[in-house]
């Protein structure tokens, strides 16, 4: 630009310095719309892809393929009941275990702990959380599994379950029902839909518990402090006040944590057994959708690779049930707050 | 409105205010560290039943500190310590087997800002009711109404008592708050710079409502607001340093203070 001395010509380098400025902008607001429209691209291809390539599973069996756990790659007969039960029992156990032990950690670390320890405790879970899941698989498979088999499963088994072996039922068994099913123990390994569960817990609680860490925090000292006031003690003050104050970040936090136990592949692998049979029992292996998925991709061909594909639709269409279940019970409870 | 307490205390202000009323609570040789900061230095007054005691004082004179003292509030955090006597009712409340449950019952308290709890505003006031006593529904619901009366704020919110507190104005919290302190049926009640973040007309209307509540509790409040400790309160603490440096009538304070520190204060001068 010349450096033009009269007042017409610097009027005129301010109007396209504007131009350019309003171009500048236009583009950045593209630039920006593309990179949030590649998430929701990306979604949909991908729940399209498996649904596209899942359409001959779906086609073939029907609804049927929902209900029937068949597993047969001989006759090329699927169903997709075992993967989706699987995969929601060892979820909601390891949710069972890991919600209140997070809770637990993060009350702890945001309100009883003494200052110095909080933060050396703080970064050691969000440690934990960056370890990778094959990790977690191997310490199931080899460490835990074994332990859990040699101590845990007999426990659990006398104490809870049915067993088959000597026809003996425990007292728990004969008084509450179904319980002795849950706890029935009819093979001899570690591998079973609970150690997964267990194993799993122990991956999703550095998550839950360092998000519910961070809600607590944002609470208000004042807040607190009028409760105190009033002479709640500890467990009241964040019974009543902190709890319901962080209501829908904990909530949030629980469903990460569930979002990740759902899809989590490597360390379910290891431990769940993957056998393709429906029990009742915790203490049998079972196998997930995740888990199928990784061990069949390799062989899969023809009708059995289009069915690990629907399986693969219908692990986005869990998670979506999940996460809607998720807002529906959040806004319930706003409601019932008289928000 | 102090002629007897004043009137009681010219002739001989080290008398203290007790000649005049009963003392509710008698602090002695009160010392209090913050992580070994020595904060309040030896602060010895008797606050009289049933007045308003106004304390006032510049940012960081430990004036909040002292109120926080009161129901123990401090005992919350870690290495905060209080060393001396505060005597509510003949026993002091700072010695170890006093129970906590029992303070907090005689003494209410209600903070700088309006902090109502994520709850509606029946159960924002019922809240603290729960904790000392069992009531039934009724019986609930007649000290609610009783509290929220007394806190002049009934008439705003009869009809909206299953909403969430959040959605009241801020003065309207604030009266929530005083509501919810009063509603444990507290002899002490303190008011920590209860109108710092409210307007002109809110603030009002809480000036207001501590004199009409003075019949029933005795008031304890921290401002920094010089024209609200002479509106509202009966005797005033001026506080300096960690320490009180005058403690007397309010319209002696701020008419003829004895001490050159509480006259330059109060003129102006300094804080």
């Amino acid at each position: 630009m010349s450096s033009a001395p009269d007042a017409l010509a610097i009027r005129d380098t301010g109007d396209q310095r504007n131009h350019r400025d309003a171009r500048h902008d236009r583009w950045f607001r593209w630039l920006l719309m593309v990179c949030a429209l590649l998430v929701l691209a990306s979604l949909v291809g991908a729940a399209g892809a498996t649904l596209w390539g899942g359409r001959h599973a779906f086609g073939t069996f029907g609804w049927h393929f929902l209900t029937s756990s068949a597993w047969d790659p001989g006759n090329d007969v699927y169903g997709a009941l075992v993967p989706v039960y699987g995969t929601i029992a060892t979820s909601i156990i390891a949710l069972i275990i890991a919600v209140p032990v997070s809770f637990g950690i993060a009350l702890y670390l945001s309100e009883v702990a003494p200052p110095w320890l909080r933060t050396p405790v703080a970064s050691a879970i969000e440690l934990l959380a960056g370890i990778p899941s094959i990790i977690y698989g191997m310490w199931g498979l080899f460490i835990f599994a074994p332990f859990f088999s040699a101590h845990i499963k007999p426990w659990l088994t006398s104490y809870l379950g049915d067993s088959p072996d000597d026809g003996k039922v425990s007292w728990v068994a004969a008084h509450v029902p179904f319980i002795g099913k849950l706890f029935a123990s009819n093979y001899p390994f570690g591998a079973s839909v609970l150690t997964a569960g267990i194993v799993l817990a122990i991956m999703i609680i550095p998550f839950i518990s360092s998000v519910m860490r961070e809600v607590f925090q944002t609470v208000p000292t004042r807040l607190k402090e009028s409760a105190y006031a009033l002479g709640s003690s500890t467990w009241e003050v964040v019974w009543d006040i902190v709890l319901p104050y962080t209501r829908s970040a904990v909530i949030g936090g629980v469903f990460l944590g569930l979002g990740r136990a759902l899809g989590e592949t490597m360390a379910v692998t290891f431990v769940l057994g993957n056998a393709m049979n429906l029990s009742a029992s915790l203490l049998d292996p079972g196998a997930s959708i995740a888990s199928t998925i990784a061990n069949q991709f390799s062989e899969a061909v023809g009708l059995q690779k289009a069915t690990l594909m629907a399986l693969a639709f219908l692990l986005f269409v869990v998670t979506f049930f999940v996460l809607l279940i998720a807002r529906l019970m959040l806004r319930q409870l706003k409601k019932r707050e008289g928000l | 409105m102090t002629e007897s307490a004043a009137a009681g205390l010219h002739p001989q202000p080290a008398a203290g205010p007790e000649a005049v009323a009963p003392t509710k609570i008698q602090v002695n040789d009160l010392h209090f560290y913050y992580n070994g900061f020595h904060a309040l230095k030896g602060i010895s007054m008797a606050i009289p039943e049933k007045k308003v005691t106004a304390i006032i004082g510049p940012s960081g004179c430990g004036k909040s500190t002292l109120l926080r003292i009161f129901n123990r509030i401090y005992a919350i955090y870690p290495k905060l310590e209080a060393r001396g006597e505060v005597i509510l009712d003949g026993e002091n409340v700072l010695a170890p087997g006093y129970s906590m449950n029992r303070l907090r019952s005689k003494v209410g308290m209600v903070f700088q800002k309006p902090v109502p709890f994520p709850m509606t505003i029946f159960e924002n006031v019922a809240y603290g009711i729960r904790h000392h006593e069992k009531l039934s529904r009724a019986d609930m619901e007649v000290r609610v109404e009783k509290a929220l009366r007394d806190a002049a704020l009934w008439d705003e919110v009869k009809d909206k008592l299953k909403q969430n507190a959040l959605g009241l104005s801020g003065g309207q919290q604030q009266r929530l708050c005083i509501a919810r302190a009063i509603a444990l049926r507290p002899e002490v009640l303190l008011l920590d710079e209860p109108t710092s973040a409210l307007d002109p007309i809110a603030t009002g209307r809480i000036e207001q409502l501590v004199e009409e509540l003075k019949s029933q509790f005795t008031i304890v409040i921290v401002t920094h607001n010089m024209q609200q400790a002479a509106r509202c309160s009966d005797l005033t603490a001026f506080m300096y340093m960690g320490e009180l440096i005058e403690f007397d009538g309010t319209e002696k304070i701020f008419t003829k203070p004895s001490k050159k520190q509480t006259e330059d204060y109060i003129t102006g001068r300094f804080g």
